[in-house]
């Protein structure tokens, strides 16, 4: 197998702010991501959960505080400093995996060189071997018979398992959700979802901006509930959502359970 | 009486300045589409000189009529010392021009794509170069596929202008068999199919991509 683990990462966020002109996204964020663990990020939209997720990949410029993936800080030379060399960037993005809402899967390639395109260009491998590495991703999410399919004949969930396969392809050592399954039909969300409980149990550290609560119930080891840019509360699942503290996580849950509950 | 026999006698001379009007025509396109894909890359990138560089490039070339730029072009290298054949400096003036059109119709190509297809890119660690041409320019080519069909047209019917630098392609040589021959209108019919055929087989190599592209 060439599809070996790789040591986990950690994440590190201290006081991260973030701006967009005068609205303040991400206020005095400090939160520690532990490594191989999955930590979920729950909230309101515009809490600024998917903001504070990319700010992890430096997809997302924030704007003071730091950002470390283990212990090495991301975007910048030094805490509010020069900003760090592209290449420096690339090299640390090749070890963070992030799987999109929309998938993003490029249309013109097919899904096994959508898995196999980054081994190639970025990992610098051979042909032959990008492309044995990338059939064993697709095979681990379960779509070894769907590598010659362009995306627009997958099914929304089939597109997922190939953007996941497409970032473990790469063996990161953190991965990052941003709302896998929310751009999916809900029959669709489980084969997602079953897909990163695997990943979870083989001890990938990973970082969930998820509305699912019934996963971040049972998958992750954390959960961050933020509110208006802000972290309000984080804990073991249990704590969260068993005896939820703040009175605005506890009524995030409330208005959760009210729309989701089954009393017809 | 309309003579044919004129056509039939004359065709391997239109023909033959025919190879012009293509030559000018490839290779101007050639350089159009090249210079095109690095100017829309420069108007949009992050750094403002290369934003502005771009722009004002655009503004020229699309601003003043190709026949002047011809005219500019063929008085004005000799001057600065380059010595150039005309059609060197033809086909140099075609292509900057077409560059011009062509990368804006690049740059709303490539606006056209989604962000998440550069951020899927970036997010891997792919080089700026990389992300250009393995995900954005493919995209772009496909969405600007009419747009750019329409410019290589307008390019080959454009590619008459250079007459003016005393290149003897379609329109000139029918000119000029035509005031020999007195066969005006036989002649000028014949000049029009030529470069019909030859955007017709454009229009329909376009056709064509646009369907293998489209999966």
């Amino acid at each position: 197998m060439s599809l070996e683990p790789t040591a986990p990462a950690s994440a590190h966020l201290r006081n991260v702010d973030k701006f967009y002109g005068d609205f303040q996204a991400l206020k005095n964020v400090t939160l520690d991501i532990p490594p191989g663990k999955v930590t979920c990020l729950i909230g309101p939209s515009g809490s600024g959960k998917s903001t504070l997720l990319r700010c992890i990949n430096f997809l997302e410029e924030y704007d003071s505080g730091e950002v470390r993936i283990d212990d090495r800080l991301i975007g910048y030379e030094t805490p509010g400093g020069r900003r760090m060399s592209g290449r420096r960037l690339r090299e640390m993005r090749r070890d963070i995996g992030m799987v999109f809402q929309q998938f993003n899967l490029w249309p013109h390639m097919t899904a096994l060189q959508n898995v196999a395109e980054g081994l190639e260009r970025v990992r610098g491998l051979k042909r032959a071997e990008a492309t044995e590495r990338a059939r064993e991703a697709l095979a681990k999410v379960g779509l070894a018979d769907k590598e010659a399919n362009h995306p627009s004949r997958l099914s929304g969930g089939q597109q997922q398992r190939v953007a996941i396969a497409r970032a473990i392809a790469m063996q990161p050592r953190i991965m990052l959700f941003d709302e896998p399954t929310s751009a999916l039909d809900p029959e669709l969300v489980g084969e997602v979802l079953a897909v990163m409980k695997q990943l979870a149990a083989e001890g990938m550290t990973m970082v969930v901006v998820t509305h699912e609560m019934g996963f971040a119930a049972h998958v992750a080891d954390r959960v961050v509930f933020m509110e208006r840019g802000e972290l309000v509360a984080a804990g073991a699942p249990r704590e969260i959502f068993q005896n939820p503290a703040d009175q605005r996580l506890a009524s995030f849950l409330q208005g959760y359970r009210e729309r989701n509950s089954l009393d017809f | 009486m309309f003579s044919f026999q004129t056509i039939v006698e004359n065709l391997p001379t239109l023909l033959g300045a025919a190879r012009y009007t293509l030559l000018i025509s490839v290779l101007g396109c050639a350089q159009g589409l090249i210079l095109g894909a690095l100017l829309c890359a420069a108007a949009l990138s992050k750094r403002t000189a290369l934003r502005r560089a771009a722009g004002l490039y655009v503004s020229f070339f699309r601003g003043v009529p190709l026949l002047i730029q011809l005219l500019v072009a063929y008085y004005l290298l000799p001057v600065v010392g380059i010595n150039v054949p005309p059609l060197a400096a033809a086909v140099l003036t075609v292509g900057l021009c077409a560059a011009a059109y062509l990368s804006e119709v690049l740059r709303g190509s490539i606006n056209a794509i989604p962000k998440g297809q550069a951020e899927a890119a970036l997010a891997i660690g792919m080089t700026p170069r990389d992300l250009w041409v393995r995900v954005l320019l493919p995209q772009a080519l496909k969405i600007g596929l009419p747009a750019i069909v329409n410019e290589l047209i307008l390019l080959v019917k454009a590619s008459s202008l250079v007459t003016v630098v005393g290149i003897v392609e379609i329109t000139r040589m029918s000119q000029s068999i035509a005031s020999s021959t007195y066969r005006y209108l036989e002649i000028y019919l014949a000049a029009a199919f030529l470069y019909l055929a030859i955007n017709l087989v454009i229009a329909a190599a376009g056709r064509l991509l646009e369907r293998r592209l489209t999966v």
